[in-house]
């Protein structure tokens, strides 16, 4: 009997290989839905990227130390000496960038699909807390170099933690181990990302997964409506819904290599808590918070900012409570789709804003300063320009 | 038929499975919290002893007017300036979210580099988004010492 044969054999005569078999088949040859296509791909990017991550960052824990004698020394170690450790650390930073905007396109595309409604609810609700844990990997993670834009933008991060009334101070020094951003609050942060952060996202994930093929994915059809699908009209998850995601995957893996090469991540200087450099602004993903946080000024200001902050998290998980209407087919619901659209532009304009503020940049050939606010005024200096940094280019509109 | 007074108080009261099920509920609950507690005791940061009360900051005598030094007291940054009535010290912390400000000669104010946050001389709020004035320490000076302190 040849080798497999006597591995079968072997599980047979203990195990109920047949129920197995079939549970992996039906998943397997699924079919889904006739209108799936390349959009639909997101969610296994991001489950993609989410085993990246977990297999770069262990890669990454076996030579990273994380006290802040160490840490920063730890990732030039990585970088310069072993091997291939700047491909691993650059795959790991890129990585989650590129996971979050995976995360964020899966969302927008379940949100203009109405595929969080009826029977998917709790699909949905399980995603946004996936996106809440994912943003938080983003936060803890980035505090773990130790180096200067680290660690001012987890002072920042975690100041607006007592803003929150009644339990504000508790919650700040409860966050940084301390009254300041220290070891301390490394320690938390490297046992949040590495530890407590990826098991949650695993159950998560597994509680989202079996969901997900609970219900199968969501058609176009009114909720009520939803028609049993014809076997014969619907795509076959394998082999031709899992080809497409194989290219997308083939091709994201590209992409994180291009970017490690190309656009590789400083590691900077380390962390001083005696200057805050100039300018220092947070990853793109926290930008739009960023700038919204500013227009609340006065006493209060701070308050309420962090609630406005706060509610679009809180909108994004009741949404399917508050949006009760049948339809799903983007065309049948303007009201819904004119919302998101709203939402994620304002997003975008407050996250360009973000960017901007506080930087020159060339219009029609006049020199301007966007304000912290967003407006423009005219450059200070005009008789001589200031050049921009090299990392920080100036947008010039042509004209000039 | 009619149901004997006995039958039916014995059916009213509760059973023996019933209470053996409440008593293991309260006793495991006692366990989860005895076991919990601990843990979130040990979870919430130890106080750190010493260290903050007053700092010497060094060539504070030989700073011009106008001029400032940063130094830590405890787990604060403070900056000293050198004004032409004398030491003025202030916690450097900028009231918005933390940022560290510095002392612009040229304008005579504190400002944040983070959203352009300006203190006046006096740590008033002059400009921006902070809610508060930064808070003014004590300046002692002895001899060719000076020393900041919180009191």
């Amino acid at each position: 009997m040849d080798r497999p044969g006597r591995i079968n054999r072997f599980l047979e005569q203990r195990y109920n290989m047949e129920a197995v078999r079939g549970f992996v088949d039906k998943q397997i040859h699924k079919r889904l839905p006739p209108h799936t296509g390349w959009l639909h791909v997101f969610g296994s990017l991001s489950l993609f990227l989410f085993i990246s991550q977990t297999i770069t960052g262990i890669l990454l824990l076996i030579y990273y130390r994380p006290t802040p004698k160490e840490a920063h020394e730890s990732i030039k170690y990585i970088t310069a000496d072993v091997q291939f450790g700047w491909l691993y650390r650059q795959i790991h930073a890129w990585g989650a960038s590129v996971m979050i905007a995976a995360v964020v396109l899966h969302m927008v595309r379940t949100f203009f699909w109405g595929a969080y409604k009826k029977p998917r609810e709790l699909t949905w609700v399980t995603g946004v807390l996936i996106f809440i844990v994912t943003i938080t990997f983003g936060f803890t993670g980035y505090l773990l170099p130790w180096n200067q834009i680290a660690f001012w933008a987890t002072t920042v991060g975690t100041e607006s933690a007592n803003k929150v009334p009644v339990i504000g101070d508790w919650l700040q020094y409860f966050l940084r181990g301390g009254d300041a951003v220290t070891g301390e609050t490394l320690s938390r942060f490297f046992v949040v990302h590495v530890i407590i952060l990826p098991w949650v996202l695993t159950g998560l994930v597994a509680i989202h997964l079996f969901l997900m093929r609970a219900n199968n994915l969501s058609t176009l059809e009114p909720v009520g409506e939803e028609r049993p699908m014809d076997p014969a009209k619907g795509i076959p998850f394998y082999p031709v819904h899992v080809a497409k995601e194989g290219v997308v995957i083939v091709l994201l893996l590209a992409v994180l290599v291009a970017l490690s090469v190309l656009s590789p991540w400083e590691i900077g200087e380390p962390a001083d808590p005696l200057e805050t450099p100039e300018h220092i602004k947070p990853e793109w993903y926290f930008l739009p918070s960023y700038q919204l946080l500013k227009y609340f000024q006065g006493p209060y200001g701070a308050v309420i900012g962090v609630f406005a902050v706060s509610l679009p998290f809180v909108f994004l998980f009741f949404w399917p409570f508050i949006d009760r209407t049948k339809e799903r087919h983007p065309k049948k619901r303007p009201l819904s789709v004119a919302i998101g659209l709203f939402a994620l532009s304002s997003a975008l304009v407050l996250g360009i804003l973000g960017y901007y503020s506080g930087k020159q940049v060339t219009l029609f050939g006049q020199r301007y300063r966007v304000t912290e606010l967003g407006w423009l005024e005219p450059a200070a200096n005009e008789a001589h320009p200031e050049r921009p940094a090299k990392s920080e280019p100036a947008l010039i509109i042509p004209g000039e | 038929m009619k149901e004997s007074p006995v039958t039916s108080s014995i059916e009213e009261q509760p059973s023996r499975r019933t209470f053996l099920d409440a008593l293991i509920a309260c006793c495991s609950a006692v366990a989860a919290v005895a076991l919990a507690a601990p843990a979130g005791l040990y979870l919430w940061p130890a106080a750190k002893g010493g260290g903050g009360e007053k700092a010497e900051v060094e060539g504070a005598k030989s700073l011009p007017v106008g001029g400032s030094k940063m130094v830590q007291l405890g787990a604060e940054a403070v900056i000293l300036v050198r004004q032409r009535e004398g030491f003025a010290a202030f916690s450097a912390v900028c009231t918005h979210l933390g940022c560290l400000v510095k002392w612009n000669t040229e304008k005579g104010q504190f400002i944040c580099p983070c959203h352009a946050a300006a203190f006046g001389p006096d740590g008033e709020v002059l400009g921006g988004p902070p809610p508060s004035p930064l808070p003014r320490l004590k300046v002692q000076e002895a001899g060719d010492k000076v020393y900041v302190s919180k009191t």
